[in-house]
């Protein structure tokens, strides 16, 4: 059995739809903050994925999850640094709790 | 690479303006050593502009041409250059402005803002006179003015608020129609451009309509600047509460700016609508001249009477220009010279004896001549020159612009000759009253005028003799143009 | 020599330069001797060329130019660059005149270092005098009339400075304005018939303006304004009516200063212009006849006002005025010969009389001559001089006045008998009033004796040009043999008055009216005695009585001619009008044009802006102010109450959700 794009996209279409669900349902702002990680490397699968299949040539594909993963990174630590600081004046971690951009 | 010369002209006072913002304000010495640096060093250029000049050609001379804002739809050219017209009315601009200077070094308040504000209007006069893209020209035609509200708002006498605003907004009604005007040509002409040159040899294309109301558009605008009646009653405000130098700029300066506009647009533009307006142009100068001598002679303001003599001088040249001839157009451009000149002297000295009496009542004075003969007698020297007495610079101009008016207008002309009597009239009256007759003992101990004000009248007063003797140096440099000028149309 | 005659003004000129500006004001400045030493060189170089000349070593007309400047001009629809020359041009009444006014100039310095001597402004009079002289002289010399305008107008500068030269007191100012102001109105006519020259010759050389005219260029309407014009002009300069208001005032200056205002230089300049300008005439039988009743009327009106001042200056300044009617009105009738002897003659005798009343002035500190009377004993010399000027004005032969006066009644009788008529008339009366003069001031008893005792005669600085403009008073007549000699040399005076035939003047002359000489020098020189005698009879006794008594039968007349037949009266309502008219405009201006061209157009842009802010407050700004009440107020709060909780979950939802319906509808 070959792999072809279609698995690939599959896969990716997998990760994408957990990613939602977890960011969606999780109560947890750690969690969200996974959740939406998830969502990234479904992208960065399918990237990698068209880059392979459908412009064998060049890189650029691969060079955009790269992108993207540096950037994923740079946004943890601005989530965790803002969840950290919500939690040190508020003392709380759920997200039902935290409504301060209320209209 | 050639010099750019005109640029270098235009941009030294700017730069000498910003460098003034850089000094603190304390340290006046260092001021005055840069604003006069920043307006010699365009005199001199100026000078060399003088020698370098090519006097048989009518075309335009040291130009510079660059693409400023260039897209598809609008072109706008950074575009200099002089000819016989404007020419002059640079060397004009830069010498006043040093002189102006000169004689501003006696302000004591807020010194470095005014420096600023005074090289920044160089600026904007200079540019006026060399543009030759219409963008350019009204971008320097409105940059002249914010300069000159401040000078005469912050600077200026008991009305000065009023005043400011005054001639602020009645100059800016006055160039937004010049606005309607410039678009209206830019529009007309195919390929749209902003370049005058270009724009002179369309108005072959352009319809009588067309002409006769663009010409109104311009003439408005020019019109309050020059000024024409009855658009004239800013001046004598603006002049009496405008602080000594900024008067002198004003009369020598800014009023001929309205002059040139009509010689270098409103003639060779729209020679239909200029034709159609004549008759009205002829009846306006004559009202100019006979009206502003009759008003200045019932003044008891020295500073408003020599005011209202701007006005009647100022129609002088509109005579000239209304008879439409190579004569008359030599006649106003060189009137507007001597007018420069002799008016900005006239103004230095009334602010001489106001900085010292603190009136500028005629009647409060009496036989100063015995105390203070050197100003007594530049005064006196002034006051020929303005009446036209032969041997100094007005006569010239002013026989110049009489010919030229003569063949066309003979009657008007003929009414225009009692501006002359009255003119000398005022003057003498003035003579008489203030340096003539017993000495009044108020002024018992008035002293003479000291170094600095020497300094800036006495060239003036050197060139009304020069020019008047030997106006050679100054007609050569516009003959050729003026001859092309009128040849435009035969 | 003739060829460095355009030295003659410009020797003056430097002088006066130097004298102005060079050393420090005193009494004792040696600058007066370099205004002396000029004018003397331009004496010398002029003598020079009347001498060459007359001999023929020089050719005259004499004529020489150089550009001046140029200047854009179009003639007959050509713009082109007009080349603008000045120079010298003699004929022989140049040559003349430049030794006159060289003369009497370098007589009136001379006399002026005694009469100004100690005043506190003695160098700069000096420095006044030479510029006047220099003006003067370029105005003889130039061959083009721009420059003579020029010089006319220079002319008029330093006699206002002279005029007004004791500044300190009220009167000269003003009559240094007056006579500045009334030239002025004249020079209007001469300015415009500049204009009117130059638009229909294209020049303003002498010679070509001539050619021109004798080629026909000139319309004949044409030249007679320009003739007009010039008359109108030297009407204003040369003192005639009715601008001659001015001349009277004019004795506020010093008195030298009045011996040449008043001798030579400045009241010839217009008789010189006319005189100048012959062919304009010649050509213009309208113009022509004008300067000959502007003559007769100013001989006739100021010959009456003389007979009752007791001003001595202004008995002569009258005469003066009288005398350059005379001449004027010979021009006027073709005499161009007579009026130039007549000018010169006149220009020596009349130099002397001024000089010799400033030499009484001097002496008695006053011009009323009722203080004077009885100067005889004190004053021999002056007293002498002035006999001998009075007679030569009174044209009591043999001395000059008689012949050029002459000279001048033939030429007239010969034009029109009732002009003979007045001018004899007037010449009877000059007869009168000059003795009238000479006799109140020097015979009878003194009058004040504070005054007369302490008279003394003056230095021989002021008395030597006495004596010598005496001796020309009397043999100036003869140098000319009755004016013919004068004639020849003049040159083409001759030509003029045959040319004055030729155009139709003196007419009368053919149809055998010609007066015979005799038959007037006789009459006159009768009639002239028989005035001298009535006079002395009036004024010659220490009693006055009988001339107070016919002042009484006559007072409305007499009130009409010491107010000078009105005509103070009407130039004074002309200033006064003119007043009013600047005042009004005045008004006119701030009351009217200010607020109708200034703040009308304020008060529109107000009415405007008032407009525009209602229309903004009502509809523009409302409507903003609906726009956010509807979605802040209405839309608003029910809509953020249901879904902008806060929850940031619910949010990510709604973007889920829009994401996949794009997707879903983008099908």
């Amino acid at each position: 059995m070959t792999l072809t794009l279609g698995h690939y996209l599959f896969l990716g279409s997998g990760l994408f739809i957990i990613g939602i669900f977890g960011a969606l349902t999780r109560r947890s702002v750690i969690g969200i903050l996974m959740s939406i990680e998830l969502i990234f490397n479904a992208a960065n699968v399918n990237l990698a994925a068209f880059n392979r299949f459908l412009h064998p040539d060049g890189v650029t594909g691969q060079a955009f999850a790269l992108f993207i993963m540096t950037v994923a990174a740079a946004e943890v630590v601005v989530g965790l640094a803002l969840v950290l600081a919500i939690y040190r004046s508020r003392d709380k971690i759920y997200m039902e709790d935290i409504n301060i951009m209320r209209g | 690479m050639e010099l750019p010369l005109l640029s270098l002209i235009t941009f030294i006072p700017l730069m000498g303006a910003l460098a003034v913002l850089c000094v603190p304000k304390e340290n006046r010495r260092v001021l005055e050593a840069l604003s006069l640096t920043a307006a010699a060093i365009p005199f001199a250029l100026t000078v060399w502009l003088y020698f370098a000049f090519d006097r048989s050609t009518a075309a335009m001379q040291f130009v510079e041409r660059h693409a400023w804002i260039s897209t598809d739809a609008v072109r706008i050219d950074y575009y200099l250059g002089v000819d016989g017209l404007s020419a002059p009315l640079v060397i004009l601009t830069t010498l006043m402005s040093l002189i102006a200077l000169i004689a501003s070094l006696g302000i004591k308040e807020r010194f470095k803002e005014y420096c600023f504000w005074f090289l920044i209007l160089e600026v904007g006069m200079l540019g006026v006179f060399e543009s030759l893209d219409f963008f350019l020209f009204y971008v320097f035609w409105e940059i002249t003015l914010v300069p000159m509200y401040f000078l005469i708002g912050i600077w200026g006498g008991p009305q000065k608020e009023y005043a400011a605003i005054k001639f602020f907004l009645y100059t800016l009604a006055g160039s937004v129609f010049m606005l309607l005007g410039i678009l209206a040509l830019y529009f007309k002409a195919d390929p749209h451009t902003f370049d005058m040159l270009q724009l002179m040899k369309i108005h072959g294309s352009l319809s009588f309509r067309f002409q006769v109301l663009a010409f109104l558009a311009f003439y408005f605008g020019f019109a309050i600047k020059v000024p024409a009646f009855p658009f004239h009653t800013w001046l004598p405000l603006a002049h009496v509460e405008a602080p000594t130098a900024i008067s002198v700029i004003l009369a020598a300066v800014l009023l001929k700016m309205g002059v040139y506009g009509i010689m270098r647009v409103n003639y060779p533009m729209l020679p239909l609508g200029f034709e159609w307006f004549l008759p009205y142009l002829v009846i306006i100068a004559v009202i100019n001249i006979v009206y502003g001598a009759l008003c200045a002679m019932a003044q008891n303001d020295m500073k408003k009477m020599v005011a209202y003599s701007s006005i009647n001088h100022m129609g002088y040249c509109l005579l000239a220009i209304a008879g439409a001839s190579a004569t008359g157009f030599a006649g106003a451009a060189f009137q507007m010279i001597n007018h420069g000149i002799i008016t900005g002297a006239l103004f230095l000295l009334v602010g001489v004896i106001y900085d010292r009496a603190h009136t500028r009542d005629i009647g409060a004075f009496g036989g100063l001549a015995a105390k203070v003969p050197v100003y007594a007698g530049l005064m006196s020297l002034s006051c020929f020159a303005s009446l036209g007495l032969p041997g100094m610079a007005g006569f010239v101009s002013e026989f110049l612009c009489f010919l030229g008016a003569f063949p066309r207008w003979k009657i008007y002309a003929a009414i225009s000759v009692i501006g002359i009597i009255v003119t000398a009239a005022f003057f003498l009256r003035m003579i008489e009253k203030v340096f003539l007759g017993p000495l009044n003992n108020k002024w018992a101990d008035l002293p003479d005028m000291n170094a600095r004000e020497l300094l800036s009248v006495v060239p003036l007063a050197v060139l009304m003799i020069v020019l008047g003797i030997w106006p050679r140096w100054a007609l050569d440099m516009m003959n050729t143009t003026m001859v092309g000028l009128a040849g435009l149309f035969r | 020599m003739i060829e460095y005659v355009w030295l003659v003004p410009l020797l003056p000129l430097a002088a006066s330069l130097i004298i102005l500006f060079v050393g420090r004001e005193s009494d004792h400045s040696p600058m007066p001797y370099v205004g002396i030493a000029a004018i003397g060189a331009g004496l010398w170089i002029s003598l020079r060329v009347i001498f060459d000349g007359a001999v023929g070593a020089a050719v005259l007309p004499f004529e020489k130019d150089w550009s001046w400047y140029s200047f854009a001009a179009d003639l007959g629809g050509r713009a082109f660059i007009f080349d603008m020359r000045a120079g010298v041009l003699i004929d022989g009444a140049a040559a003349v005149m430049l030794a006159v006014v060289c003369l009497v100039s370098l007589l009136v310095q001379v006399y002026s270092l005694g009469y100004m001597h100690g005043d506190t402004r003695f160098k700069r009079y000096f420095a006044y005098i030479s510029f006047f002289t220099a003006s003067m002289l370029g105005l003889v010399v130039s061959n083009n009339l721009i420059v003579t305008f020029a010089c006319w107008e220079l002319v008029g500068v330093s006699s206002y400075l002279l005029i007004g030269f004791w500044f300190e007191q009220k009167a000269p100012p003003y009559a240094g304005k007056k006579a500045f102001i009334t030239t002025k109105l004249g020079d209007l006519g001469f300015f415009l018939a500049l204009l009117l020259t130059f638009t229909y010759a294209g020049t303003y050389n002498i010679v070509r303006l001539k050619e021109a005219v004798a080629m026909g260029y000139l319309p004949p309407v044409v030249l007679t304004f320009i003739g007009l014009g010039l008359l109108a002009g030297a009407a204003g300069k040369s003192a005639q009516a009715p601008l001659f208001i001015w001349l009277p005032d004019a004795m506020e200056g010093p008195t030298p200063v009045s011996a040449l205002i008043h001798a030579a230089p400045m009241v010839a300049a217009g008789l010189y212009l006319v005189a100048r300008v012959y062919f304009i005439y010649l050509a213009s039988p309208a113009a022509m006849e004008a300067v000959a009743w502007v003559g007769l009327a100013t001989a006739f009106l100021a010959g009456t006002m003389a007979l009752v001042p007791y001003d001595i200056k202004r008995v002569l300044a009258f005469s003066t005025v009288s005398q350059l009617g005379f001449m004027m009105c010979a021009l006027g009738v073709g005499g161009y010969t007579a009026g130039l002897f007549h000018l010169t003659t006149h220009a020596f005798f009349k130099a002397l009389l001024f000089l010799c009343a400033g030499s009484v002035i001097h002496a008695v500190h006053t011009n009323d001559m009722r203080s004077m009377g009885g100067l005889s004993k004190r004053m021999p010399v002056t007293f002498l001089t002035m006999a001998v000027g009075s007679l030569a004005l009174a044209g009591i032969p043999p001395f000059a006045g008689f012949f050029s006066k002459d000279l001048i009644l033939e030429k007239v009788f010969e034009h029109s008998h009732l002009m003979f008529a007045v001018l004899v008339f007037t010449a009877c009366l000059t007869a009168f009033y000059t003795f009238r003069m000479l006799f109140l001031t020097f015979l009878g008893d003194g009058r004040d004796h504070d005054r007369v005792a302490h008279a003394e005669e003056s230095g021989s600085v002021m008395t030597v040009p006495l004596l010598i403009l005496a001796a020309l008073a009397v043999v100036s007549g003869w140098l000319f043999e009755h004016g013919h000699a004068f004639a020849s040399f003049v040159g083409n005076g001759g030509a003029a008055e045959a040319a004055a035939e030729a155009a139709g003047h003196g007419t009368q002359a053919a149809a055998g009216h010609a007066l015979n000489p005799m038959v007037l020098a006789v009459g006159l020189t009768a009639a002239a005695v028989l005035l001298i005698l009535l006079a002395y009879s009036l004024y010659g006794g220490p009693d006055l009585s009988r001339a107070a008594r016919i002042k009484e039968r006559f007072l409305p007349v007499f009130n009409v001619l010491e107010n000078r037949w009105g005509f103070d009266a009407f130039f004074l309502f002309l200033v006064d009008a003119s007043d009013r008219l600047a005042v009004l405009c005045r008004w006119l201006d701030t009351e009217v044009i200010d607020r109708i061209f200034v703040d009308g157009w304020g008060l529109i842009c107000r009415v405007f802006a008032e407009i525009s802010h209602l229309f903004d407050a009502l509809f523009v700004d409302q409507a903003v102010d609906g726009c956010g009440y509807v979605s802040r107020d209405v839309a608003g709060r029910g809509l953020r109450s249901l879904v902008a909780r806060g929850q940031v979950q619910e949010y990510l939802l709604y973007l889920a959700v829009g994401v996949s319906l794009f997707a879903i509808l983008n099908k």
